[in-house]
């Protein structure tokens, strides 16, 4: 095998699914280009410059909704047209009603209307078609529109951050199962250790701990009890399969169903919803630079595992154990140990996933996670990870859960219908397990 | 050798049939978009209820994006985040979860797009919705009731196959528990409930369910199932224990299957409900909203019975 073929194969070992993901936004950024329609106070600015070519004391009436963008807009399209010596004949920030409202009132008192500036979503309005027709004492006003560019949908900041915000569960579930599958096991449970854990918090603030009065401090300590309980449960099935030599995926499989009843028992199956308005911050506050708060803690939870598998003992540990148990015991390793912590961790991030979705949708319910194992499993698995353990690494884990939700994202902002989603995503996963082949068959290993 | 290529071929492969997809839905921009995420699409219901939304909204000139919740809040949320992105003009739900769509809600108006449900109301507590239409499930549990003692002649006992963890499914036993007390004391019909199981809306948990009424009253006469899947477990049920046609059944529903079994007589008769009306309706609300006119915050479709008569005239079961 030449030198020059094995780099490849490193680099691409290293870096392909990173290369994939990039692919996947350029091929996504270019098939979503669309116009991007200014919004704000700079979109007042641009029509200003329009609108003063179109003479003194010419009436307009200025369209947005009440969102908090259009309403500056609004306001400041209001100064500057009154600035440049037009007349503002009304402001309307609503609902169409309220615009047919307002045309109605000029329309009665009779005095005509030149133009109507309104936001491009405001343009879209059929209220606005056939004016004429409608109110026919407003003689034929032009409707003007803020300026557009050219920008892909995919590469706006709020899509980004969604894409982000998305992929927050899955995530932090597929971090904690890299552990387990890098031991050469397998977890079946943390689907239903989502729901438990949201069900678990919630019920408790709902019951113990104020309900919608409950205190931030108290949130905290529901949380706490969630990953508590599930940390516990982590530990059960560990010690199961350490103990009686289960293969894992039997073990965790009885703990899922176990789990899942546990939360349905626990919620009556209904949806625990009486929790504070505050118990929101972690799933949809945002914090510096405009970061949820979840993808923050997303980030600190891959940061922390990937310092735990590169840098400490522990970490080597899991490698050798996933790699050759038997050699691992005979090295010393404490593998029963080692297994223990990587059931128990996998079983704590996924309660802290549940806390993220209860906190996200503000409430608990049994129904949650359901077939999330299968989305982390997929995610490690794409990001690497070999199935057959000691081999991976939780950054490439990390990839592998934002090519799903790249992929996700993708298909719904290009408007693949449902069903063709779910086949490309299986086809997605599949390549992903070829690829993991191919590198085995030219990688370092294949020589021996 | 051929690794690399091979690589790459998968990945070109792969944003290929992507791109192949996709180009298409890209192209132009039309007039006004709407976003609906519905519970299901593996439900005949739900599926009928996404196309005739999309068939009315492209008689207004307007074009839908179809997604499916498949009962996952989280999901559905995710879904109506990227319509948010997309800058849809209006967006229809069956919330996956009542009491949980708030916050997806709140995400909608803040965004200035406005909300419309679909058979699912909201029953959270924030986040405002334009307009919800659905079917009138407790009038429809008061034709069941009507059906049940027509078929029993107005005597018997019968049994109620549940599921309250459903919103809607309360509505029809209620209207039916109803409907039969008015009749009682009107009418001199004497049918006695003498049980109420949960059936789970689905087929196996009523048979089982069915299977084991029939052990406690093995007089039972009749048998009020609140969904077609439970009336059909029913049926299976009574067939195994070969006793069909002795015990009349009164589903719920009109879907296919349930009609196909009212036509071989096995189900007594369906309060059938109109998905396609219902799609009907809740896009002539969004027209209706962007025209400025106003719009009813609740829209019920009256259901119809369904006996055999009708299944032998209907041309879908020919």
């Amino acid at each position: 095998m030449t030198n020059a073929r094995q780099q490849l194969a490193t680099a691409l070992r290293h870096y392909g699914m990173a290369g994939v993901l990039v692919l996947l936004c350029a091929f996504f950024s270019a098939v979503t280009i669309r116009d991007q329609q200014l919004s704000g106070a700079e979109a007042a600015d641009s029509l200003v410059d329009q609108l003063s070519k179109a003479g003194k004391q010419s009436t307009v009436l200025v369209i947005a909704r009440a969102t908090d963008e259009d309403q500056q807009f609004a306001k400041s399209l209001r100064v500057r047209l009154e600035t440049a010596g037009l007349v503002v004949a009304g402001v309307v920030t609503g609902e169409p009603r309220d615009a047919r409202k307002e045309l109605q009132r000029i329309n009665d008192n009779g005095a005509g209307l030149a133009i109507i500036a309104a936001t491009p979503e405001c343009a879209t309005w059929t209220i606005l078609a056939d004016l004429p027709t409608k109110f026919p004492a407003l003689g034929n006003p032009r409707i003007v529109s803020p300026q557009a560019s050219r920008w892909p949908v995919f590469l706006t900041r709020q899509n980004l951050l969604n894409v982000a915000n998305q992929i927050v569960v899955v995530a932090i579930l597929s971090a904690g199962l890299t552990f387990v599958i890098l031991t050469r096991g397998i977890d079946l449970s943390v689907g239903s250790l989502i729901a438990l854990a949201a069900v678990v918090a919630t019920r408790l603030v709902r019951d113990r701990l104020g309900g919608t009065e409950a205190t931030g401090a108290s949130l905290v300590l529901a949380a706490l009890a969630g990953l508590a309980l599930c940390t516990l449960i982590g530990l059960a099935s560990g010690a199961v399969v350490v103990h009686f030599n289960l293969p894992s995926f039997i073990a965790t499989l009885a703990v899922m169903q176990a789990a899942s009843g546990l939360a349905f028992i626990l919620s009556q199956g209904q949806s625990i919803y009486e929790v504070p308005e505050s118990s929101a911050w972690l799933g949809r506050g945002t914090g510096l630079f405009g970061l949820p708060h979840a993808v923050t803690l997303m980030l600190l939870v891959f940061a922390a595992a990937h310092i735990l598998l590169t840098r400490t003992v522990l970490g080597r540990h899991l490698y050798a154990v996933g790699g050759n148990e038997q050699a691992a015991r005979l090295s010393g390793v404490p593998v029963g140990r080692v297994k223990l912590f990587a059931y128990a961790a996998c079983a704590a991030l996924a309660g802290l996933g549940g806390i993220v979705m209860a906190s996200q949708l503000k409430s608990g319910a049994p129904t949650y996670g359901t077939s999330y194992e299968l989305y982390a499993i997929a995610a490690v698995v794409v990001g690497g990870t070999s199935l057959t353990g000691g081999q991976g690494n939780v950054l490439g884990t990390l990839v592998g859960a934002l090519i799903i939700a790249v992929i996700n994202n993708g298909m719904n902002l290009t408007g693949v219908e449902s069903y063709t989603q779910k086949v490309v995503l299986g086809l997605v996963i599949l390549a992903a397990v070829l690829l993991d082949r191919l590198k085995g068959r030219f990688g370092p290993n294949a020589r021996h | 050798m051929n690794a690399p290529l091979s690589r790459r071929r998968l990945v070109l492969g792969l944003a290929a049939s992507l791109f192949a997809t996709t180009f298409c839905a890209a192209a132009d921009r039309p007039k006004a978009v709407i976003g609906i995420s519905v519970l299901t699409l593996a439900n005949p219901f739900f599926k009928d209820l996404a196309d005739s939304m999309t068939a009315e909204a492209k008689a207004h000139g307007m074009t839908t994006i179809v997604t499916s919740g498949e009962f996952d809040a989280a999901k559905q949320q995710n879904q109506v985040a990227d319509f948010i992105v997309r800058k849809v003009d209006a967006i229809v739900l069956c919330p996956c979860d009542s009491k949980a769509v708030g916050t997806t809600l709140v995400q909608a108006n803040k965004a200035g797009i406005p909300v419309f449900t679909a058979d699912i109301a909201s029953l959270a507590k924030e986040g405002k919705v334009v307009g919800h239409v659905a079917t009138d499930n407790f009038g429809g549990g008061k034709l069941a009731a009507v059906a049940l003692i027509e078929a029993l002649g107005g005597k018997g006992k019968v049994a109620i196959l549940d599921h309250p963890e459903a919103e809607s499914v309360i509505l029809r036993t209620k209207g039916f528990n109803e409907e039969l007390a008015r009749q009682k004391r009107e009418n001199g019909v004497t049918i006695e409930v003498v049980a109420t199981l949960p059936g789970g809306a689905a087929k196996d948990r009523s048979m089982k369910a069915t299977e084991d009424l029939l052990q406690a009253h093995p007089d039972l006469n009749g048998i009020f199932a609140i969904n077609d899947p439970s009336a059909l477990g029913a049926v299976a049920a009574l067939e195994k224990a070969g006793r069909s046609g002795q015990v009349k059944i009164v589903g719920f529903d009109g879907m296919p299957e349930g009609k196909a079994a009212i036509k071989a007589g096995k189900i007594y008769a369906d309060p059938i409900q109109f998905p396609d009306r219902i799609g009907q309706i809740a896009i002539q609300n969004i027209v209706k909203y962007l025209a400025g006119d106003d719009v009813s915050k609740e829209t019920l479709i009256p259901t119809q019975l369904y006996r055999k008569a009708d299944a032998d005239k209907d041309p879908a079961l020919k």
